[in-house]
């Protein structure tokens, strides 16, 4: 299984190689019809015509359009993004500090909508054939209706605001230290042995991580309700039944069992959109992420930090799809024989 | 197509979401008519005032005023305006490119089919709100602009999900019958093809409009929308979020028209599926 699994992701990966190079190719293209002149940028205000030419020759902006793709390409894979021309430095650097925030809240939202979604798919279910079954069903049209960027509004104002329960800007209090060791803040906390730092931090990722798990539960509700429906309608359900197994019987050791799986491909799908989703709740609670990076390089027309950072969102999907089909594959003895 | 379409009028979910659909877009088509003011006519010497409900509110302004005066209420309306206009352009834009494509991919197979195909997937490894901030970027803020960057980004939703649907129906006696009867290709896909997709298309038209609804309120929230000469739920949302603890409801009623509005199409969507018995996996929008 082992074998299946590594070939899997190899071969997965290797596929990725293409796309990637072409999105890179598509950013790069797109990003250079802007009307904005890089050169001129970097320079002070003051800079001569002469000196905005040089510094055009110097960055290679002179060249044809291919040969500056190839030439980006090549420091690329180097691990060279170019300079970001508001911070000045080394847009690489930048992406690859305001990761871990990203990738922290992005895994706590992931848990939280795991737990609300089988919940509220368990709830829905439990729920079929009562008077309270269609109020469930339009109650989860109406959660699957608010996006996460109108969530995060609403738990600021209700909890942050209007209660004042919880804190609702930054990854920690701004009186405490940031230690920076791994870059992940809970983990840093941990190691360095200040647990006031990591209940900080963990304060500061509630509202946020809830604004992403409760706008992507819905949808995994509804997909677990939804395969129980299938499921029950399966004639070893009714041998179970037949067999006198009670109904929690039936629904723990064998519906349940085959209903993760279409759930799991599915929250496995959501996982990558919601790493994406992670951007307008970042700028929503000014969480040092890479979504509020991305969000200051667009509106300054940071080129270089723009492609870095869209590279680095297209690669973590890409990523993490990969690793969903891997375990689709571990818990689907069907798969693993192709 | 009038059969399963009229049935669906019986149900109650599409009756219910239809009215509110409607109620959205009679404000949109009639903003001038409906709304008491001009909804970028500032005032003031009346800035924040709640909302009537409210102590302290000026009868003059049913909801309030923003932090330039602005009737929140004739903001909302024509707010309603630019929602409906981007969701039904970009929706009906992505809607007919990634149909045709749809089409063509699950109809003649092949090398056509690989390259709309290896198109999608590398359209996909694009998260979309990324995709459309660069777009955004790229393109400039305006109207047109979010539109065209919406279809740029959802014609995939479409091309994905008709593409199986297609290759179903194109498997079906009676588009082989056509053809033996000397129907050519495009008068097969236009005359059998295309009416047996079509109620997938109108469910998927439906939820387009919510999501388009949405990524048109984000584009506004962080000021890459409609532009600054018109009035947005997003960039209402993002002005009102400066003054939430001296006027909440600035913040929570344009909240609530995007989240009514979506609800609206999300529950058509869901309606029609249901009503035209569409296989649509949960997944797919």
């Amino acid at each position: 299984m082992l074998a299946t699994v590594v070939k899997l992701i190899a071969r997965r990966l290797l596929a990725a190689v293409p796309i990637l190079l072409v999105v890179s190719a598509l950013l790069f293209c797109v990003l250079r019809l802007l009307p904005v002149d890089p050169a001129a940028m970097s320079l002070p205000p003051t800079a001569t015509i002469a000196q905005i030419e040089a510094k055009r020759r110097e960055m290679g902006l002179d060249r044809p359009l291919p040969e500056q793709y190839a030439m980006w390409l090549k420091a690329a894979l180097h691990g060279d993004f170019g300079r970001s021309i508001q911070f000045g430095r080394q847009a690489g650097g930048l992406v690859a500090a305001s990761l871990p925030a990203t990738i922290e809240l992005a895994a706590a939202a992931m848990i939280l909508a795991a737990i609300l979604g089988f919940g509220g798919g368990l709830l829905l279910f439990h729920l079929r054939g009562t008077l309270f079954e269609s109020i469930a069903d339009l109650g989860s049209i109406l959660l699957l209706s608010i996006p996460e960027f109108l969530w995060g509004l609403i738990l600021l104002f209700v909890f942050g605001v209007v209660l004042h329960a919880l804190p609702f800007t930054g990854e920690v209090s701004p009186n405490l230290p940031q230690p920076d060791i791994t870059g992940f803040i809970l983990l840093d906390s941990l190691l360095v042995g200040r647990f006031d730092v990591f209940l900080s931090a963990c304060r500061h990722l509630i509202l946020p991580a809830f604004a992403l798990g409760l706008a992507f539960s819905p949808t995994i509700m509804r997909v677990l309700r939804s395969s129980l429906f299938d499921i029950y309608h399966e004639d070893y359900i009714q041998q179970a039944r037949l067999r006198g197994l009670s109904e929690t019987q039936i629904l723990l050791r064998h519906a349940l069992k085959n209903a993760i799986l279409p759930t799991l491909t599915l929250a496995g799908v959501q996982f990558g959109i919601l790493f994406s989703g992670t951007l307008l709740v970042e700028v929503i609670y000014s969480y040092p992420g890479m979504g509020n990076l991305m969000v200051d390089a667009v509106r300054n027309a940071d080129l270089p930090l723009i492609q870095a950072i869209a590279l680095t969102y297209c690669i973590v999907v890409l990523i993490i799809n990969t690793l969903v089909d891997a375990l689709h594959i571990v818990l689907n003895p069907k798969l693993r024989t192709h | 197509m009038a059969g399963p379409l009229t049935r669906s009028l019986h149900s109650p979910r599409v009756l219910v979401a239809l009215g509110m659909v409607l109620c959205v877009a009679f404000c949109a088509a009639f903003a001038g008519l409906v709304a008491p003011h001009d909804p970028s006519e500032q005032n003031l010497l009346s800035i924040l005032t709640p909302p009537l409900w409210d102590a302290g509110a000026d009868p003059h302004f049913l909801l309030g005023t923003d932090s330039l005066g602005r009737d929140v209420l004739s903001r909302l309306i024509f707010g309603a305006r630019t929602a409906m206009i981007v969701a039904f352009a970009a929706s009906t834009g992505a809607m007919v490119i990634g149909s045709i494509l749809a089409h063509v991919s699950g109809y003649f197979g092949g090398v056509a089919d690989w390259i709309i195909g290896r198109l999608v997937d590398i359209w996909m490894s694009f998260p979309p709100v990324i995709l459309s901030l660069i777009l955004m970027v790229g393109l400039g803020v305006g109207l047109d602009r979010v539109i065209l960057a919406i279809v740029l980004v959802d014609w995939t939703r479409f091309c994905r999900v008709l593409r199986s649907e297609v290759m179903v129906v194109t498997r079906h006696d009676y588009v082989a019958a056509a053809r033996l009867l000397g129907f050519t290709h495009w008068q097969t896909i236009l005359r059998e093809i295309v009416p047996a997709t079509a109620p997938l298309l109108i469910t998927l038209f439906s939820l387009e409009m919510a999501i388009a609804i949405v990524v048109e309120a984000i584009l506004s929230f962080v000021g890459l929308g409609v532009g600054p000469d018109q009035v947005a739920w997003g960039q209402m949302i993002a002005d009102a979020r400066q003054n939430v603890y001296q006027s909440p409801w600035d913040l929570l009623l344009p909240i609530l028209a995007i989240v009514f509005t979506v609800a609206a199409f999300n529950l058509l969507g869901d309606g029609l599926r249901r009503a035209l018995d569409v296989r649509l996996a949960e997944a797919g929008h």
